[in-house]
């Protein structure tokens, strides 16, 4: 992603209206008695396509906000959403994944994660040795949920990043798997 | 290939914000409420509230559309749920019931046997309803001990309230009785306390009523008086039943003009139609009352 002020603005808005939305509304539906989460997705979604750079940036903006907005302990959600976005962003880098079904498993990956490790900190910062086993459960719902939000989340994303992307794998895939001409005869199969 | 700078710049920045994260987690623990950290959350959160209470509302209909496909899901998986206990309770409750039902059948006729009047000094084995006959004109019912249990033909069946019939065929596991609703059935009997001796005989297709029949004109019967087995004996012939099984109880009186007898309804203790539990009574006993018993007063040698 190209740093430009512009970009800044729009993770931004990506930051704020996920928080917002998740805060507001996600957050009050219950759906098999778990939470749809949208926040780790709108950070890895920023991540796939920005970098893991601007994934971490944007995790780590992202869990401020939301620490600001909650009152949680400042810095939980910043520490593990940097860590979610960096993971993603360099999985973009490393794998360079291009397939049109990509969002759902780095959706559930970042789910998982988030979860899992929202939940290893405040384990460890603040809540005695009683945790109920029905909090494992609620993680794995989350994380099916996540993963079939992930689609449309990652979609929205690359929709208000776009202008500002320099790689989109995407666009790059479509490129790759161009129409296949006719050949000579004008039968596909042909071509010489 | 990423450059090293690349590769720096990109480590930094994590290390950044992770101790960025750290720091502001390590302030957050140490200051105090009035602190930096929670009085921007506090400020944060002031600022939030309008946005979220606007994004509450906006957000509304689709949580409630989420909420209601959810309330959904789990309102079927509730009700199979429900369904299966409501299933495992029915079961539950139908065996408790019959439970039920058969304790107080098998109290009814242990109460039946202490009673007073009854014969003294009987022995009993108790059998439970196997099968019953299908049609009104024979009434019997098959019981699941036999001779391998000590029964003979000829014994007397009480069931849960009073007289219920007698053996009449008996195999190795399972015995047939002949209930006194059979048309076949006679018993001798004798109104108490008066004393009036008759025959106690069914009235085919209403289980529900007894004739006590051959009931002298002249003695006094009247509405709601007992009626037991007499157990006559006279001479080498003996009553099948003890003397002072409680048969039922006197509902209505005939007195016909020309005719010689009495005819007297009555109506059996024991719910014939629907017992589940009998006791064969193995051994007589001894007759409860000092008075000697006598035969039917009139036509009764013979009969059971």
């Amino acid at each position: 992603m190209t740093f430009t002020p512009g970009s800044f603005a729009r993770a931004g808005l990506i930051a704020f209206v996920a928080t917002v939305v998740q805060l507001s509304g996600f957050g009050a539906m219950r759906l098999f008695g778990s939470s749809p989460d949208i926040i780790p997705l709108a950070v890895a979604g920023v991540a796939i396509y920005a970098g893991s750079v601007s994934g971490a940036a944007m995790g780590f903006g992202t869990g401020l906000l939301l620490d600001l907005a909650v009152g949680s302990t400042m810095g939980v959600s910043s520490l593990v959403l940097t860590a979610v976005g960096y993971g993603a962003g360099r999985y973009r880098e490393v794998r360079d994944p291009a397939h049109g079904l990509m969002s759902i498993p780095v959706g559930a990956v970042a789910t998982f994660g988030w979860v899992t490790a929202f939940a290893a900190v405040s384990f460890m910062l603040e809540v005695g040795p009683s945790v109920s086993p029905l909090v494992f459960r609620d993680m794995l719902l989350t994380t099916l949920i996540g993963a079939a939000l992930a689609m449309p989340v990652f979609a929205l994303c690359r929709r208000v990043l776009r202008s500002s992307l320099v790689v989109d794998p995407y666009e790059r895939r479509r490129r790759r798997s161009s129409p296949r001409e006719a050949g000579p005869l004008g039968l596909r199969g042909m071509e010489v | 290939m990423p450059t090293d700078k690349q590769i720096r710049r990109r480590r930094a920045a994590l290390a950044t914000f992770i101790a960025a994260s750290v720091v502001m987690l390590t302030a957050y623990f140490g200051e105090s409420s009035e602190g930096v950290f929670h009085t921007l959350q506090r400020g944060a959160q002031e600022a939030f509230a309008p946005i979220e209470t606007g994004a509450g509302r906006a957000l509304k209909p689709a949580r409630d559309l989420v909420g209601w496909i959810g309330d959904t899901v789990e309102a079927k998986g509730e009700n199979e749920d429900l369904r299966a206990e409501l299933k495992d309770l029915r079961e539950r409750l139908g065996r408790s019931e019959t439970a039920i039902r058969d304790a107080e059948q098998l109290r009814d006729i242990v109460n039946l046997r202490q009673a007073e009047g009854f014969p003294q000094g009987t022995r009993s084995v108790a059998a439970r309803v196997i099968a019953r006959s299908p049609t009104v004109w024979y009434s019997t019912i098959k019981i699941d001990k036999g001779a391998g249990d000590g029964l003979r033909e000829d014994q007397p069946v009480i069931a849960e309230g009073g007289l219920a019939g007698k053996l009449t065929r008996v195999t190795g596991g399972t015995s047939e009785v002949t209930l006194i609703t059979d048309a076949s059935s006679a018993v001798s009997a004798q109104i108490m306390p008066a004393g009036a001796n008759g025959i106690v005989k069914p009235e085919v297709g209403r289980p529900s009523d007894l004739l006590l029949d051959f009931v002298q004109r002249g003695r006094r019967v009247t509405e709601g008086t007992t009626v037991v087995t007499s157990g006559f004996r006279s001479g080498r012939v003996e009553s099948l039943f003890p003397r002072g099984i409680p048969i039922g109880r006197v509902s209505r009186v005939d007195l016909d003009e020309v005719e010689l007898y009495q005819r007297v309804h009555i109506k059996p203790f024991a719910d014939l139609r629907s017992i589940d539990f009998v006791a064969v009574l193995t051994s007589r006993g001894q007759a409860p009352a000092t008075e000697t018993s006598q035969a039917p007063d009139s036509a009764g040698a013979g009969l059971p």
